[in-house]
C-alpha cells in the first residue's frame, strides 16, 4: 500500500532532474568540496539556522537561541520535532558531535573554517546545547549555517573519508537518499507525502555546453546556472522559465604585488587606464560594474567610489611616470618592452572571451600579453601555493556574509595577490569585531576606498546569474548559493 | 608444398603494417618469457602503472590543492596520502602495496570508495562497448577482405575500389564526423519533434540517453576509429590473397569442395593476431568515445582521475587496462600456438 500511494504521490508530484558538470564526490558534509556537494547536502541536511527568502537568518533546526550579554556563549534549543531520516530525534548530542568532528584535525574536514568562531560547544540540557565563542559574535547564527550531522552514525568525532556513512547518508532535510545509480547520477525522495516535488535526480553532465540542450529535450528541469551564451536560445522556448538570482560573485584582475612591475602602483594604474572594461564584459552578458570587493548590492559597497574607466592618456602619463617609454609602440623599460602573462582557471565561464579581448586591447594599448589556462589541481598549485602568475583573472564568491577579510588582510589565507596595508588590516579587523552592524558598514566601506586606491586588483563586475526550469515546476525561488534552499516550497507537475 | 605464389606486393603490406611473420615466422620475442612465466607480464603492468604515477607527480598540483582549505589540511591528508614523500619514495610505497594487491581507496574522484570498486564499475561499462567493438571491427574487416581478395585474384572490378574506399576512410576524422553525427541527429529529431513530424525517439536525446542507438555509435567508432578497420582490412585482404594462391587451396578447388573452411581455419591466427593488436588502441578509444557520448566507463573515469589527482584510481584503472590488453595477447598467442603446429616447432 505503502509503495502504491508513494508510486502515485511521484507520478502527481513528478520528478526534478537537474544537473551538474560533475557528481558530487562525496555525500559527506564534512568533506564537501565542490557547488555540486554543497547543493545535495542543502537537500539532505539541514543547519542550525538558514536563509529565509529575504535572505535574513531564521532558525531550522534550532527553535531559538540565546546570546550572552558578553557575546561570547549562545545557548540553542533544538526543535522538539526535529528528525533523521531513520526516525530518530534530532539531539544536542548531534550538534556538538558535528562542530567537535569539524574541529578535529585528524578529520581534516574542508569545514573546518566555519566552525573556527567556536571554542567549546557542550550539551545543556535534553534539548539545548551551548556554544563558546573565542571572541565576541555580532551575529552568530548568521555563521550557523552548517550541516549538522547524526553522531549515531559514526564511532568517534575523527571521521574518515573511507566512513561508511558516504554510502548510506542520514539527514534531517527534505529529501532523503534514494540510490546512487550506475550513470553516476544520484536520486533523492521526499521525506513527505506533501511535498511538491516527490523525487530529485541529480545528473552528471559532464559537457557544459550541453545542458542548456539537454533542457530543451525534456531530458532535465533545472539548470542551476546558464551560460551567457545560452541565455537567447533559453529565452525563446516556451517550456522553460528563467529566473535571475543575485550572487555574492565579482570578477578581477589580480596583479602578483611581489613581482616587478606590478609592485610598482604606477603601473598598476596604468594597466587600470588601459582596459575598457565594459568592452570585455559586453560579449559575455550583462552584469553591474564593480570598483571594490563587494557587489553594488552589498551594504558594504561603497558608491562613493568611482568606476574605473579607460583613460589612454592617463595610462600613458602613468608609464612615464614609472619609467617606461614608448618604442614600436610597446611600452619598454631597460629595452625590454612589459609583458605580462594573463593566467585564468579552466573552469571560468566565459574566460577565454575575456582573456583574448584583455590580450587585445593591451596589445593594443603597447603591453604584450601571453594568456594561460589552467585546470584545477594546477591553479591551486600555481596561484593558491606558489603564487607563480602575473596577473589573475579569476572570480571570488561569497555566502551572505561577505567576508572579505581572507582575501584582503595581510596575513589572510586567500590573499595570493599578496596586498597589504595596515590602515586596511585595521578597517578589516574592526569590522570583524563591531558588535554594532553600522561600525561594521562604514568599516568595510572604508576598507573598499582603501583597497581601491591601493589597486592590488582592477576589480571588473558582477554577472547577472539566471537558473533555468522547467515551466512544469511552479512556485520557484531559487537560494544564490546553495539553489536549493527552497525547494519545499516548489510544485511539480 | 613450401613454394606457394604469393601475390606480389604483399609481403610490403604485411611488412609496412608490422604484422609480417605473425603467421609462421617465429612469435614476438616478449611472448616466449610470458609463457614461461609471469615475468615479463608483471613487469609489464607494474611499468604501466608507476608511469601513470610518475606522470601525475610531475603535474603540477596534487590532490590536496583540490581541496578548499588545502593549506589547513596539507599536513594531515599529505602524510595520510603519502604525498609528503619523495616521488622516488612514493613510486617505492606503490609497488609494495601493488605486490600485496592492495589498489587503495579513491582520493578525489569517489573519496573512500575502494579503487577496486570503481574499476569493476567503470570496467563494466566499457566492456559492453569495447568487446562489440573489437568484434565489430574484425567482422567487417574479414567480409571486406573476403570480397576484395577475391575480387583482385579473379581480376573481376570493384577489389581495388573498395580496398582504396576503406584507405580513404583512414584519413577521416571519425570521431569529429561521429560527434557532428550526434548533434546532427538530435538537431533534426528536435526539429521534427517541435513541428509535429514525429513522436519523441527513444534514443532521445542522444548522449545523454542509454539507447540501442548510442550504443551502436559507440561500438561503430571503437570498431572503425583510427584507422581501425582499414588496417584490419589491409592485413586480412594480404593474408586472404596468400592464401588463395596457395597450393593446397587450389587443390581444395580443382577437387571441387568447398574452400571457405579452409580459409577461414588458416584465418583464425591472423584474426586473434588482429584482435590483439587492436585492444590496444581501442582501450585508448575508449577515452574518447566515452566522453563524447558521456558514457560513464572506465576510459572516462581515467580521465577524471587524472584531471583529479587521484593516483590510486589511475593506477588502478591503468593496472586494468593493462592486463586487459597483456592478456588479450597472451591469450591470442597461446591460441595460435595451439591452432598452428608450426609455431610449436619454432618453439
Amino acid at each position: 500500500m505503502w509503495i502504491l500511494i508513494s508510486t502515485l504521490t511521484m507520478v502527481l508530484a513528478g520528478n526534478l532532474r537537474y544537473a551538474e558538470d560533475q557528481a558530487p564526490a562525496i555525500v559527506n558534509p564534512l568533506f564537501g568540496s565542490s557547488m555540486a556537494e554543497a547543493r545535495i547536502n542543502e537537500l539532505l541536511f539541514q543547519s542550525l539556522y538558514a536563509d529565509d527568502p529575504e535572505l535574513a537568518t531564521i532558525p531550522l533546526l534550532a527553535e531559538s537561541g540565546e546570546l550572552s550579554p558578553d557575546r561570547t556563549e549562545m545557548t540553542v534549543t533544538l526543535r522538539s520535532d526535529a528528525r533523521w531520516h531513520d526516525g530518530t530525534l534530532v539531539t544536542p548530542a548531534d550538534v556538538v558531535f558535528t562542530i567537535r568532528a569539524m574541529k578535529e584535525a585528524a578529520t581534516a574536514s574542508t569545514e573546518a573554517g566555519r566552525v573556527a568562531f567556536i571554542s567549546e560547544a557542550v550539551e545543556a540540557g535534553e534539548r539545548s546545547v551551548k556554544l563558546r565563542f573565542g571572541r565576541a559574535e555580532l551575529r552568530p547564527e548568521d555563521k550557523l549555517t552548517f550541516k549538522i550531522l547524526p553522531a549515531a552514525r559514526f564511532k568517534s568525532t575523527t571521521v574518515k573519508r573511507t566512513d561508511a556513512f558516504r554510502t548510506a547518508p542520514i539527514g534531517s532535510g527534505p529529501y532523503k537518499l534514494l540510490k546512487y545509480n550506475e550513470d553516476n547520477s544520484i536520486s533523492l525522495s521526499a521525506t513527505t507525502t506533501s511535498a511538491g516535488v516527490a523525487q530529485i535526480t541529480m545528473r552528471e553532465v559532464s559537457d557544459k555546453n550541453y545542458q542548456a540542450k539537454l533542457l530543451l529535450y525534456e531530458s532535465l528541469e533545472a539548470l542551476v546556472r546558464v551560460l551567457p551564451r545560452d541565455l537567447p536560445l533559453l529565452q525563446n522556448n516556451r517550456k522553460v522559465e528563467l529566473y535571475p538570482y543575485q550572487t555574492n560573485s565579482w570578477w578581477y584582475l589580480g596583479y602578483n604585488l611581489k613581482r616587478e612591475p606590478f609592485d610598482n602602483p604606477e603601473v598598476r594604474a596604468a594597466l587600470g587606464m588601459m582596459i575598457d572594461i565594459d568592452a570585455l564584459l559586453a560579449p559575455i552578458g550583462t552584469g553591474d560594474r564593480l570598483s571594490g570587493p563587494f557587489v553594488r548590492s552589498s551594504p558594504f559597497y561603497n558608491h562613493e567610489v568611482a568606476l574605473d574607466k579607460k583613460n589612454s592618456a592617463g595610462a600613458a602619463e602613468r608609464m612615464l611616470q614609472a619609467g617606461y617609454t614608448l618604442e614600436g609602440g610597446l611600452w619598454t623599460k631597460g629595452g625590454r618592452p612589459l609583458t605580462l602573462k594573463v593566467t585564468a582557471h579552466q573552469a571560468l565561464e566565459s574566460a577565454q572571451d575575456v582573456a583574448i579581448n584583455l590580450q587585445s586591447q593591451l596589445l593594443s594599448a603597447g603591453v604584450k600579453v601571453q594568456v594561460e589556462f589552467l585546470q584545477d589541481a594546477a591553479w591551486k598549485s600555481r596561484v593558491w601555493s606558489a603564487r607563480e602568475f602575473d596577473l589573475l583573472l579569476s572570480q571570488w564568491s561569497f555566502d551572505r556574509n561577505e567576508d572579505v577579510r581572507e582575501q584582503f588582510y595581510s596575513k589572510g589565507s586567500r590573499n595570493f595577490v599578496s596586498y597589504s596595508n595596515p590602515a586596511v588590516d585595521v578597517l578589516l579587523d574592526e569590522a570583524r569585531d563591531a558588535a554594532d552592524p553600522q561600525v561594521r558598514k562604514l568599516a568595510l566601506r572604508k576598507a573598499h576606498q582603501a583597497i581601491h586606491d591601493d589597486r592590488p586588483m582592477l576589480f571588473l563586475w558582477t554577472l547577472d546569474s539566471f537558473a533555468a526550469l522547467s515551466t512544469r515546476v511552479k512556485n520557484v525561488l531559487v537560494h544564490p548559493f546553495y539553489f536549493f534552499s527552497f525547494v519545499s516550497t516548489w510544485e511539480m507537475k | 608444398m613450401t613454394g606457394s605464389r604469393v601475390p606480389a606486393g604483399s609481403e610490403t603490406e604485411e611488412a609496412r603494417l608490422g604484422l609480417a611473420g605473425s603467421r609462421s615466422a617465429p612469435l614476438p620475442s616478449w611472448v616466449v618469457p610470458t609463457v614461461a612465466g609471469f615475468g615479463s607480464f608483471t613487469l609489464r603492468l607494474l611499468g604501466a602503472a608507476l608511469l601513470v604515477q610518475l606522470l601525475i607527480a610531475l603535474a603540477p598540483g596534487d590532490a590536496v590543492d583540490l581541496l578548499p582549505n588545502a593549506d589547513q589540511l596539507r599536513p594531515v591528508l599529505a602524510a595520510e596520502w603519502g604525498l609528503d614523500r619523495p616521488v622516488s619514495e612514493r613510486l617505492w610505497l606503490t609497488l609494495g602495496r601493488l605486490a600485496r594487491g592492495e589498489l587503495g581507496t579513491s582520493l578525489t574522484y569517489r573519496p573512500g570508495t575502494p579503487v577496486t570498486e570503481l574499476v569493476v564499475q567503470g570496467a563494466r561499462h566499457s566492456a559492453a562497448v569495447l568487446i562489440p567493438g573489437l568484434l565489430t571491427g574484425l567482422v567487417a574487416a574479414l567480409v571486406t577482405a573476403l570480397w576484395t581478395s577475391k575480387r583482385v585474384v579473379s581480376g573481376r572490378p570493384g577489389g581495388p575500389e573498395l580496398t582504396g574506399f576503406l584507405r580513404s576512410l583512414s584519413v577521416v576524422p571519425a570521431f569529429l564526423a561521429a560527434f557532428l553525427l550526434v548533434g546532427g541527429f538530435n538537431a533534426a529529431a528536435w526539429w521534427g519533434i517541435e513541428h509535429g513530424l514525429i513522436g519523441r525517439p527513444e534514443w532521445f536525446a542522444l548522449p545523454d540517453t542509454d539507447s540501442g542507438l548510442r550504443s551502436a555509435l559507440a561500438v561503430l567508432l571503437v570498431g572503425v576509429a583510427s584507422a581501425g578497420l582499414t588496417e584490419q582490412h589491409a592485413a586480412l585482404h594480404a593474408a586472404l590473397r596468400e592464401l588463395r594462391a596457395a597450393p593446397f587451396i587450389e587443390a581444395t578447388f580443382a577437387r571441387g569442395a568447398a574452400v571457405w573452411p579452409h580459409l577461414l581455419l588458416n584465418l583464425l591466427p591472423v584474426l586473434l593476431e588482429l584482435a590483439a593488436s587492436r585492444s590496444a588502441s581501442a582501450i585508448a578509444g575508449l577515452l574518447v568515445v566515452e566522453r563524447m557520448l558521456l558514457i560513464n566507463g572506465a576510459g572516462a573515469m581515467l580521465w577524471q582521475a587524472c584531471l583529479l589527482r587521484d593516483v590510486p584510481l589511475a593506477i588502478g584503472l591503468t593496472l586494468a587496462a593493462a592486463l586487459a590488453v597483456t592478456t588479450a595477447r597472451l591469450v591470442a598467442d597461446l591460441l595460435r600456438l595451439w591452432l598452428d603446429p608450426r609455431l610449436r616447432s619454432v618453439l
